[in-house]
């Protein structure tokens, strides 16, 4: 079952950016995703993406965040397809070239990649942020600057759950197997998702019991066992973040020579080749993925 | 251990989950436990066991609504008016699968759950997690993920978690149901120390008889709902034909007891040896006589 | 006789972790053999019976069930004459009704609807499920969900029946349904493995056992035999039922007492044979 397993979670080690307080990576994570929203330049974009492998290969996460680009790269693909044949740009839109009842516009091809590298520039910091911090010292540093106790645990216990799922989702598949499941396709779902679900309902039901009988949920006054230490240069570090995003954008908004859409003009033979390309790669995916779910 | 105090009072207690329920779970419950007793709970599935355990920390009714009749008393305080936050100080709770009760990052975190929601000072929770760990003998495991322990050792963190608040009453349903072994002799030992060193009262619903009629010093056995029986282990496992009836089975040796008065081989009058040292000692006269 | 399982120089090591799961195992299992499978977890016991379903393939070695070799085999192939019946009924219970569940296996290997409905009448009546046969499996309790779990494999027929832990964590009630179960395959001829820590269970069925210890198979003997073995059981952390240990601490003290008794009624006829001596 290795093929369902997105493996989002904190990679041990020991690099300097390990080594930071979480909320100013928290911090600079959250910036690059304004700043990611804020602009459609590819430029700037592709440069907050290239920093952030640098920083991903500094961190020594690299594998792990290989894992996660090969599974978010096909899916984002289907943007470059959507976008080209549908911007989400104000028409008029200038049309490149038409394949049959579809027609290509500059629009979309620019809007396509924008908000690929834009998905990118957001998830490589995302995932920085994730694979460096352990996920205790992220949850508690969120509940100091104001997350409610509850939410934290709500979010704790997703994260726990969901490898568990996984787990579960094998051992029920090979249960079913086991009663000559006829293989794949749409008859499989049913048998080896209910058990998935109820299973995870039980749980549940059993947990709330569990804590409730700790003296989870009390009002009060909370402590917290977790200490995330902070130190001047971790201070510094998300002033700087606050800054860099601030400045940033504050040019964006002004400066209007960084809207390319229509300066950049794309061939029409680059088009066709993106968008073709495109389509490919995700239905490669699809069907590789659906392989590796049902089959098994 | 009759001269030490009532610690948990059951007084006509009913129960029904939900309003539509004909049959209820519990029916009119009396029963008695002191201070330092390590309560067997006998009984089929679907006999009430688990409902009458979550009675005694309030989680039935106050948690779980249904219809409640009768008063319980835990340590002198009535279940209905405490809150089940307060009640966690006094009784700890550990349910029969180990997964289902774990939810943290790792082990610290796991036993410092409650603490952190009664607002325990940090160094106070270091403290007590370094304790408890040791009484169940998990020592140096703060930093590991619960969910990659054995079985057994999930169990014996569920128990860690429960001592942490510090509570006079351990109730355990059905807790090695799920562990090998290995794990159900750890956690047998965790509670039978935790019963004679620390004069902790004890309630552990168990099929495992065997092993029950060698701890506990009270054995109480439920039907639909009732108590059908309770006393000593050697009290209870001579009623040989009522268990029988119940669908319960009792302890090898005393069953073979039984067995051997029927067929007139040996004259026990209904004192069966429920320990394998007793038996050890009783069946050897018949060699013994023999030999000599 | 053929053997229906054959296990050559087995070995499994897991992808992940590079644990070296079973080691060089290699056994027979004749057809109507009731064996046991013991040993703590991890000790590999669940991994070696998972290769006679074919859910997992040979590092090294063979597995040859019915005569053929499981490896190109897929699990659904092998379902038809193995069946396997998981320690926790919620994994494989999804239909809506109860005859719904009893019916999936039978209409899986492709049966005809009235052999279909005749195999789940007769599972019904051996488990006594006549009147849950309309509800939701979810519906029901767990013990009787366990039952329904055993029934919706017995509906398959396999010639080899593999038990994951069926008592464990039940009542004498559900306890004695596994005993009738396992008796009743064995009069119809199947073979049955029963991976279990019940040892009260194991010592009044099985006909043979398999030990396992960090992959090793330590010990394969009679019940008998391998409840006297003091060395085997306690590296192995395992407890005779109580009163194998009481016949063996009486013949410790007592030469007088001979066999070593596997249930109440063998240390009866061992005390009868004594006092007639």
């Amino acid at each position: 079952m290795q093929g369902v397993v997105i493996p989002i979670s904190m990679v041990p080690g020991d690099s300097i950016i390990h080594r930071i307080n979480p909320l100013p990576k928290l911090a600079w994570a959250f910036g690059v995703l304004v700043i990611s929203f804020a602009t459609r330049n590819p430029l700037i974009l592709s440069t907050l993406f290239v920093v952030g492998v640098i920083l991903i290969l500094v961190a020594q996460v690299g594998n792990a965040y290989l894992k996660v680009a090969m599974i978010l790269f096909p899916i984002s693909l289907t943007l470059i397809v959507l976008q080209s044949i549908a911007p989400a740009f104000p028409k008029p839109w200038t049309p490149i070239v038409s394949v049959g009842p579809f027609t290509i516009f500059q629009e979309g091809i620019y809007s396509g990649i924008s908000m690929l590298l834009r998905i990118f520039a957001m998830t490589t910091w995302a995932m920085l942020m994730i694979m460096t911090s352990h996920p205790s010292d992220i949850f508690t540093s969120l509940q100091k600057i104001g997350m409610p106790y509850v939410l934290n645990f709500i979010l704790t216990m997703t994260l726990q759950l969901l490898p568990i799922l996984q787990n579960e989702f094998a051992v029920v598949l090979n249960a079913q197997k086991s009663r000559a499941m006829k293989g794949s396709g749409f008859g499989a779902i049913l048998p080896s998702m209910v058990p998935v679900f109820v299973g995870a309902i039980e749980r549940v039901q059993q947990l709330s019991i569990s804590l409730e009988s700790r003296a989870f949920g009390s009002s009060g006054h909370k402590t917290s066992y977790r200490r995330v230490r902070m130190t001047f240069w971790d201070i510094l570090l998300i002033v700087l973040g606050i800054v860099f995003t601030a400045g940033m954008t504050y040019w964006i908004i002004v400066d209007k020579s960084l809207d390319w859409s229509e300066t950049m003009v794309f061939h029409p033979a680059f088009a066709i080749g993106l968008v073709v390309f495109a389509t490919l790669g995700f239905l490669a995916f699809v069907v590789i993925a659906l392989r590796n779910v049902l089959q098994a | 251990m009759s001269e030490s105090k009532p610690i948990i009072e059951f007084k006509d207690v009913t129960f029904w989950y939900g309003q539509n329920e004909t049959e209820p779970a519990l029916k009119n419950i009396n029963l008695t436990i002191h201070e330092g007793d390590y309560v067997a709970l006998l009984g089929l599935n679907g006999a009430g066991k688990t409902t009458l355990q979550l009675c005694i920390n309030g989680v039935v009714p106050n948690n779980i609504l249904g219809n409640f009749e009768g008063q319980v008393i835990v340590d002198g305080k009535d279940t209905l008016e405490t809150p089940v936050r307060e009640m966690a100080k006094i009784v700890g709770m550990v349910f029969d699968n180990p997964e289902f009760q774990l939810s943290q990052m790792s082990v610290g975190e796991e036993i410092a759950l409650g603490m952190e929601s009664l607002g325990y000072s940090y160094e106070e929770m270091v403290e007590t997690i370094d304790e408890v760990l040791d009484i169940v003998g998990l020592q140096g495991l703060t930093e590991r993920s619960p969910f990659g322990l054995s079985g057994g050792q999930q169990q014996r963190l569920s128990i860690a978690s429960a001592l942490a608040m510090r509570p006079k009453i351990l109730v355990m349903d059905e807790p090695t149901s799920n562990v090998d072994p290995i794990g159900k002799e750890e956690i047998f030992q965790v509670a039978y120390e935790l019963n004679r060193k620390r004069n902790m009262t004890v309630i552990m619903a168990e099929h495992e008889v065997e092993v029950m009629a060698q701890y506990a010093n009270l054995v109480v056995v439920m039907h639909e709902g009732e108590i059908v029986l309770q006393g000593t282990p050697e009290e209870v496992f001579s009623n040989v034909d009522l268990l029988k009836s119940l669908g319960l089975r009792m302890p090898q040796v005393a069953a073979f007891g039984n067995e051997l008065e029927k067929l007139g081989i040996m004259t026990l009058n209904g004192h069966y040896p429920v320990k394998l040292s007793q038996a050890v000692e009783t069946y050897g006269r018949l060699f013994e006589k023999k030999a000599g | 006789m053929e053997p229906i399982i054959k296990v050559e120089d087995l070995t499994h090591i897991y992808p992940t972790g590079q644990v070296v799961a079973v080691k060089d195992i290699s056994l027979e299992i004749n057809p109507g053999e009731i064996v046991g499978v013991i040993g703590q977890n991890g000790s590999g016991k669940t991994t070696l019976v998972k290769h006679f379903i074919g859910l997992l393939k040979p590092t090294s070695g063979k597995v040859i069930v019915n005569g053929k070799d499981t490896a190109p085999l897929r699990v659904q192939q092998i379902a038809a004459n193995v069946g396997y019946v998981y320690q926790n009924p919620n994994h494989q219970l999804f239909a809506r009704t109860v005859r719904e569940e009893l019916a999936f296996g039978p209409r899986n290997l492709d049966l005809p609807e009235d052999e279909v409905n005749a195999r789940v009448e007769q599972a019904v009546e051996f488990f006594h499920l006549e009147e849950l046969l309309e509800l939701h499996p979810y519906r029901i309790s767990f013990p009787l969900r366990k039952l329904v779990g055993m029934a919706s494999i017995y509906t398959m027929r396999p010639a080899v029946f593999i038990l994951d832990e069926p008592t464990t964590g039940q009542d004498n009630i559900t306890t004695q349904t596994v005993y009738r179960l396992i008796k009743k395959l064995r009069d119809e001829g199947s073979t049955v493995l029963c991976v279990a820590h019940d040892m009260i269970l194991l010592a009044e069925v099985v006909d043979r056992m398999l030990v396992l210890r960090d992959g090793d198979l330590i010990m394969d003997a009679t019940p008998r035999e391998v409840f006297s073995n003091y060395e085997i059981m306690s590296s192995t952390h395992l407890t005779p039922p109580q009163i194998t240990t009481l016949s063996l601490r009486l013949r410790e003290k007592y030469d007088a007492f001979d066999n070593v008794a596997l249930s109440i009624d063998e240390m009866v006829s061992e005390v009868q044979k004594f006092s007639n001596k």
